[in-house]
């Protein structure tokens, strides 16, 4: 039943479902769409291994949000270093969801609260906002297709509070340029990750995180 | 006539060894660019996406032979109007100061010709120190840094475009550079002619340049009309490739006042050179 998980045992089924996956690579897709920055949707490949190693590599150049996916995964992964709380349900992608609210208790975490909504029925996290000192407010919404028992997603999507970005004086005095400069409107960025090609426990090589 | 003229203008451009100067200094320049990015060019960016790194990561090859390049055009392209201008300078006035001007004029070709031919060796120097630039930057950083996706930064923000993107980007670049570069040797060709001596028209080339770069610069209303028919507000005009989407009225407009400025200053060097008294 639903209602009769407390929010800890929800996270630790959560977590237990991601610690089934000790390693995986994938072809992620990326679309940046961020306020002063141009950029054509990239291709690059993704390699994760247990605990933290994780590791992206292009040919080109791809946008990632400073947070990558795996560190709220390790957050979460130890109970002792935060104290959480059921919320209200909500409904994310269609999807009936309940809010979990994640203090840490520690001082000298990075990340100052989380918030996630968690799907009770399939262990998996919907949608997250996490706050940190160092990255601002990350909203992330997740998409679950093939990979749903490994509770790994077909689709992130990171909303980024991007704030505005102060351009260096010397660059922004442009002589040739004729118009005012104008920022999108709004201070906020997304970046949407499709994830295919999942190869799941097929074993890594370390050297792959040390290149 | 003229071609065979301009053929002998451009053996005195190349006998000279003030004309390898501008060659040697844009090679120990390049080199010593990208000795510097190879030993620390990541923190050198990194002053381009600090601003952005708060919140996001960049992945992937940023530092590669595209941007290396990319820095130095930017870099370099401000400097080479003086290594034009130390050679074309001297066409005219160089000859004067030699005595030689007066053999010049008593062949059987117009006075014309001579300047004509004159523009035309001065056009070929500048090209070869234009693609020399162009070419050893971008040989060179592609060997030692690889290809790579071009991170530009403009007053708009970062625009990243693909590696397979940019070269013709550099190629029509680079044309419109040495277009920038040919209206200096035109000015500094103009004012030799009027000259008995090289430093004159080399300086006053460059105070020309200075003063409309300042005029250019300064965000004052009284200017504003006449910012758009300096040449200097059009010199970096080659940057203009390297936005998305590329502004092409934008550089037409650029190519016409810089090709009204060249037609402008051979005008007025052929009634000069025309006109001059040339008995001493």
């Amino acid at each position: 039943m639903i209602t009769a998980q407390t929010a800890p045992e929800l996270l630790k089924k959560v977590v237990n479902k991601l610690n089934t996956v000790k390693d995986y690579s994938a072809i992620a897709k990326v679309a940046a769409n961020i306020p002063m920055i141009k950029i054509a949707p990239s291709q690059a490949t993704i390699y994760f291994k247990q605990k933290n190693k994780f590791k992206v590599v292009s040919k080109g150049i791809v946008i990632l949000p400073k947070q990558n996916f795996t560190d709220m995964n390790a957050f979460i992964g130890n109970p002792n270093a935060y104290q959480a709380i059921l919320g209200d349900s909500a409904l994310v992608n269609s999807v009936k969801t309940v809010l979990v609210t994640v203090i840490p208790t520690g001082e000298t975490n990075d990340i100052v609260l989380a918030k996630l909504w968690v799907d009770p029925k399939q262990a998996v996290i919907m949608k997250s906002q996490i706050t940190s000192k160092t990255n601002g407010t990350i909203t992330s919404t997740y998409t679950y297709g093939s990979q749903l028992s490994f509770g790994l997603p077909d689709k992130l999507v990171f909303e980024i509070d991007v704030k505005k970005f102060k351009l260096p004086k010397s660059v922004a005095a442009d002589i040739n340029n004729k118009k005012k400069s104008s920022t999108k409107t709004g201070s906020k960025g997304t970046i949407t990750i499709t994830m295919s090609n999942y190869a799941i426990n097929k074993g890594i090589n370390d050297a792959v995180f040390t290149k | 006539m003229i071609w065979k003229n301009s053929y002998n203008e451009l053996i005195k451009i190349l006998a000279k060894p003030r004309s390898y100067l501008g060659v040697g200094a844009l090679t120990i320049l390049v080199a010593i660019i990208i000795f510097a990015m190879k030993a620390d060019g990541k923190s050198i960016v990194s002053f381009v996406t600090s601003t952005f790194e708060q919140s996001l990561s960049f992945n992937g090859n940023v530092v590669n032979g595209n941007l290396i390049t990319f820095i130095i055009l930017q870099m370099l392209i401000v400097h080479v109007p003086l290594l034009v201008a130390l050679v074309t300078g001297d066409l005219v006035s160089g000859e004067a100061a030699m005595g030689t001007i007066r053999m010049l004029a008593t062949r059987p070709i117009s006075r014309s010709q001579i300047i004509a031919s004159k523009f035309i060796a001065g056009g070929a120097y500048t090209l070869f120190i234009t693609l020399w630039l162009g070419c050893v930057s971008w040989g060179v950083c592609q060997l030692v840094f690889g290809s790579g996706d071009l991170i530009v930064l403009n007053s708009d923000g970062l625009v990243i475009l693909k590696a397979q993107d940019v070269l013709w980007r550099f190629e029509a670049g680079m044309c419109v550079a040495f277009l920038s570069l040919f209206t200096v040797a035109s000015l500094s060709i103009c004012l030799s002619t009027f000259a008995e001596n090289s430093i004159g028209p080399i300086v006053a080339t460059m105070a020309t340049i200075l003063l409309f770069t300042i005029i250019g610069t300064l965000d004052v209303t009284v200017f504003d009309t006449i910012k758009p028919y300096l040449f200097t507000t059009h010199m970096a005009s080659w940057r203009s490739f390297f936005e998305d989407p590329v502004p092409f009225e934008d550089i037409k407009q650029s190519i016409v006042v810089l090709l009204i400025h060249i037609v402008v200053f051979i005008t007025v060097s052929l009634i000069s050179f025309n006109k001059k008294d040339i008995t001493s």
